[in-house]
This record gives C-alpha cells, sequence and structure tokens, in this order.
C-alpha cells in the first residue's frame, strides 16, 4: 500500500476539493429553516436517489457485511433483496409518497416533527429526538472508527489525527451547508460508490473465468467450511444454512429482518422523502435507487463470498483464514491481492465516500434532533426564534458527543451499534410511524405508549436476551450473574422479532381504547393523500 | 442453475436482479406521474 500513498493523496485531494465546492454550494443555496432541515423540498430525483442510497450504505455494509459474506456465504443475498424491496421501492413508493405529503401538510422539517405533529404532541417530538440524540452517536462513532482506520492504513496518518480531520472535514460542510450541502455531497459520494463497486463485481467475475465458472467454483469447495461454522448450520458459500441452526437464525433474524426491516424507521432516511416537491421525483428516484442498491449489497455480499474462490486457488485458503478470523479484513485483502493497483486506490476513495456521506447524514440528523425537536420544540415550546442557529449548536455538541464515545467507550459496545440504532428504530418508531400515515384511528395515547413499550422491550432484550449485544454489554452478568437470561434459540432471536410486534400491538389497543383524534387535524394531516 | 445447487441461493441471486430492473421499470413507467 506504501507505494500507492502519493497516488492516493493526491486523489483524496482533489476529491476532497470537489466536497467542499458542493458543502460551499450548499452554504450559498441555504436562505431559509427548510433549506437548512429539509433542503428546500425541491431536491433533484437524482441526487435524492444517490443520497438515500449512500447514506444508507456505509463503510460497515460494504466491508463488514461483505466480510460477513466471506465468512457466511451468499445467503446474505436475502438481505440484498429487503434492501430494493423495502428500503428502496417499499420505502419510496409506499411509505415516501405520503410522508412527503404529510410532512407539507404539517410544516414539519424533521421525523421526529412529522411524528409530534400528526399526534399533536410535544412529548413524542422530544422523545423521539433525545432518543436519536442518545443513541445515533454510537452508531456515528462506528462509522468514524472505521473512517478513520481506513485512513490510518491508507495514508498513513495517526489514528487519532486522522480521527480528527474526518470530523472537521464533514462537521464543516455539514454545519455551513445543512441538508443541501449533505445531499450534494452524498450524489458525488454515491457516484463513485457505484463506479467502484460495479468495477469490482466485472473484475472478480473475469478473475474467476466467468460468472458460471466462479459460482462453480465456489460450490466446488463447500467441504472446506471450518467445523466450527459447520457445526453451527454452515452447508457451504452457495447454499443456505440448515434451518433453524445459530447461523440461520443470524441470518434470518438480525440481518435479514432487523436491517432489511429496520431500514423503514431511521429518521436520516426518512426526513430524505419530505426533500422532493411532488410524487414524480419520488418515481423518478425509485428509477436510480434500484440498481444502485443491487450494486451496493449484491456485489458486496457476493463479492465476499466469492473471495474464498479466489483464495483458494491461489493459495489454497479460505477467506476466513486468510483475514485471520478478522471478518472485517476479507474484502480489503481480497481487494489488495485481487485487483489491479489502481483500482485499489479508487476503492480506496469509495470506502471514504462511504464512510463520509453515512456520516454528514447521521450529523445533520442527530443535530436536528437535539437542536430542533427536543430544544427547541420540547423545552422551549416552539417559543424560540425560528432560527437554524439552534440546529447548528446541536450538530457541533452531537459531533463531539460521537467523538468522546469513539474514545471513551470499549470497541466490544460499539460494534454491535448499528444493530442496537436499527432494532431500537424498528421498534420505538415503526409502529408509531406506520400508524401516523396510514392508520386514521391511531391516537396520540397509541402512538405514546407504542412509542415506549417499543423503546423499553427492545433494549431490554437488547441488554438482556440477545446474546451478541447482551454479552459484551454485561448489564445481564452484572445484575443477575448471567450472560443472558434467556437460553437456547431466544439468545440468536433478533429484538425486531418481539419488541417491534410488541409495540404493535400495543398501538393498536392502546388506540382503540382512547378517543380518535378530532377530524378536523385529521383532514389537515391527510390533505390530499388518498 | 447458475454454478448454484440450492435453489434458494439461485434464486435468490435472480431475484436481485430482477427486483433492481422492477425499480427501473417503475420509475420509466411513471417517470411523468405525480404531479
Amino acid at each position: 500500500m506504501v507505494l500507492n500513498t502519493a497516488i492516493l493523496g493526491i486523489t483524496v485531494l482533489i476529491y476532497l476539493m470537489i466536497i467542499f465546492y458542493l458543502g460551499w454550494l450548499g452554504y450559498k443555496r441555504t436562505k431559509a429553516i427548510d433549506d437548512y432541515m429539509v433542503a428546500g423540498r425541491n431536491i433533484h430525483p437524482y441526487i435524492l436517489a444517490l443520497s438515500y442510497g449512500a447514506t444508507f450504505i456505509s463503510t460497515s455494509a460494504i466491508v463488514g457485511f461483505g466480510g460477513a459474506a466471506g465468512a457466511l456465504g451468499m445467503g446474505l443475498l436475502w438481505l440484498a433483496l429487503m434492501n430494493i424491496v423495502v428500503g428502496i421501492f417499499i420505502a419510496f413508493v409506499i411509505f415516501g409518497s405520503r410522508t412527503r405529503k404529510m410532512g407539507k401538510n404539517l410544516q414539519a422539517v424533521t421525523f421526529p416533527e412529522l411524528l409530534g405533529r400528526r399526534f399533536d404532541s410535544r412529548f413524542i417530538q422530544g422523545f423521539s429526538g433525545i432518543l436519536i440524540a442518545i443513541f445515533m452517536p454510537l452508531y456515528t462513532g462506528i462509522v468514524l472508527i472505521g473512517g478513520a482506520r481506513f485512513v490510518e492504513t491508507t495514508l498513513g496518518i495517526n489514528y487519532d489525527i486522522a480521527l480528527m480531520i474526518l470530523t472537521i472535514i464533514v462537521a464543516a460542510y455539514v454545519i455551513t451547508g445543512g441538508l443541501i450541502a449533505v445531499m450534494y455531497t452524498d450524489a458525488l459520494q454515491g457516484t463513485l460508490m457505484f463506479i467502484g463497486m460495479t468495477i469490482l463485481l466485472v473484475f472478480t467475475y473475469i478473475r474467476l473465468g466467468g460468472v458460471v465458472e466462479a459460482h462453480q467454483a465456489l460450490t466446488n469447495i463447500a467441504y472446506l467450511v471450518p467445523e466450527s461454522l459447520a457445526k453451527g448450520g454452515h452447508m457451504g458459500w452457495t447454499a443456505m444454512p440448515a434451518f433453524g441452526t445459530p447461523i440461520w437464525w443470524n441470518l434470518i433474524s438480525t440481518l435479514v429482518l432487523g436491517v432489511g426491516i429496520g431500514v423503514l424507521a431511521q429518521p436520516q432516511l426518512v426526513v430524505r422523502f419530505m426533500t422532493v416537491k411532488d410524487d414524480k421525483a419520488l418515481n423518478r428516484a425509485v428509477f436510480v435507487g434500484g440498481p444502485f442498491i443491487l450494486m451496493m449489497t449484491g456485489v458486496a455480499f457476493t463479492v465476499g463470498a466469492l473471495s474464498n474462490a479466489y483464495f483458494f486457488q491461489k493459495n489454497e485458503m479460505i477467506s476466513l483464514a486468510v483475514a485471520g478470523g478478522n471478518t472485517d479484513l476479507i474484502i480489503p485483502e481480497f481487494i489488495n491481492s485481487a485487483m489491479p493497483e489502481v483500482f485499489v486506490v479508487l476503492f480506496m476513495l469509495v470506502l471514504l465516500a462511504a464512510a463520509m456521506s453515512t456520516l454528514s447524514s447521521q450529523y445533520h440528523t442527530m443535530g436536528t434532533a437535539i437542536g430542533h425537536d427536543f430544544y427547541r420544540q420540547y423545552v422551549k415550546k416552539g417559543k424560540i426564534s425560528h432560527t437554524i442557529d439552534v440546529t447548528k449548536i446541536g450538530i457541533g455538541l452531537t459531533i463531539l458527543a460521537s467523538v468522546v464515545l469513539a474514545y471513551v467507550l470499549p470497541i466490544s459496545i460499539i460494534a454491535p451499534a448499528t444493530a442496537i440504532f436499527f432494532g431500537l428504530c424498528a421498534a420505538a418508531f415503526l409502529p408509531m410511524y406506520i400508524g401516523a400515515i396510514f392508520w386514521k384511528r391511531m391516537t396520540k395515547e397509541g402512538a405514546i405508549a407504542s412509542m415506549l413499550v417499543g423503546t423499553f422491550s427492545s433494549l431490554s432484550w437488547l441488554a438482556f436476551v440477545h446474546a451478541k449485544e447482551a454479552a459484551p454489554l454485561g448489564i445481564s452478568q452484572a445484575l443477575f450473574g448471567k450472560a443472558t437470561l434467556l437460553t437456547g434459540t431466544w439468545t440468536v432471536v433478533d429484538p425486531i422479532l418481539v419488541a417491534t410486534p410488541l409495540a404493535m400491538l400495543t398501538a393498536i389497543v392502546v388506540s382503540l381504547a382512547t378517543r380518535p383524534i378530532p377530524q378536523e387535524h385529521l383532514e389537515k394531516c391527510f390533505d390530499n393523500i388518498k | 442453475m447458475l454454478g448454484i445447487d440450492d435453489p434458494q441461493i439461485w434464486v435468490v441471486y435472480i431475484l436481485c436482479v430482477l427486483s433492481a430492473i422492477g425499480c427501473m421499470l417503475y420509475g420509466a413507467l411513471n417517470w411523468n406521474k405525480g404531479t
């Protein structure tokens, strides 16, 4: 990698100059609160699609989940299918249109504000805001650490300095340029990611002699599955794990359902539906979004699995062995070993773009959650002037919090952060969000009860039952003397299968037992929604 | 099929490609709808 440092350094410098230009453009075009918060509700469909996709796909989706496919095989493609069908098609066509119209009817500029105004409750807006402000810095921390590690290893810059540089660069354009700057830079980063991943797929298949030949080579080495994985249900890299085994449960419940459905209630993604002026833009964004996600997760999972065939042909080892047991190293090892040198530089840029595009949206969402949703609308009851300064201070504070967390918390706690945040959003927000845009009979009390039940059941399940988080968190161990309260299959069942249905049931029961929302308010919310 | 023995895998491989094409078709067919 050292040979590349000069070329990579120059490439990164050019990339950053373009990023700063786009950030400056965002700053120039930000005149009012709507510009800063929802990009003036007039963003181009191409920018919407790529911004949504690039925010959705972080470095961990490519390197982390691609590496997981290197260990577990192509069964992860079920998640790629969920990402396209649920994450793009259902999200844009079914949720996006209603969210955009309701956001406009209620003049909401954030996801918590949309929920709060729909149910006429400042508590919902404030609680959602504080939930995002507390748990999102963890998720940001893991993306930040990944980005800084990448800068450290590729440019040879000290880790601490790398983390600071990355934070300051992203913070600069997010704080000054708001969501317009975030989405413009996302679009550039998304374009880079699309080009890089397309080349990666083509090169991988060429290396292995063609599409069918590559798959066949991978099928032929199923006997090399390590014994520990085979005991867990692993049947080879071109086969699904055996039904009902721990690996099958992990694959289906956490990866496919947890991440696949959890995406629908991600505040930084939902707010993007409110950035376009009509449904035409949403329809056009689907045209770009579907193939974009296919080329992100579909390629990462396929290439991750196929890396086994490559390493076997090269030195008769499987990827997990080449990476020394660390799945996060499988994709970087494969790129360094199998790809031409010039592509290594491009791919490093792709990973930097993936980290920055996710970070920028996390910063913006956390800042608006604490500054606008919690402080201005809940603490101050909306009685302070409607400026963007409070949000800017909020962004500054939450960026500081995520940097501190990245340093203070042990990696065992911060590593499951993505799963924790997705699980929490799916339980606390998803039932309330579905009710808000589809069910007029849902009441304020039903929404609040659902949010609280979802939040606390999801966090309890993560802390006391789901082994992947409960064991490293150690709360259950400290309180009850055992790593998890339940045993057996329960410890691999994701909270989305427990907390989300519980919150959904709560929403229905409590809503039916309480007085409906006045018709007048509903007409305002659902104006122009068929 | 496609060098993959397990139908659960080659089916999902094809479905991924088809769903992306489906998204493009939907976008193209509704290109000017929704104003």
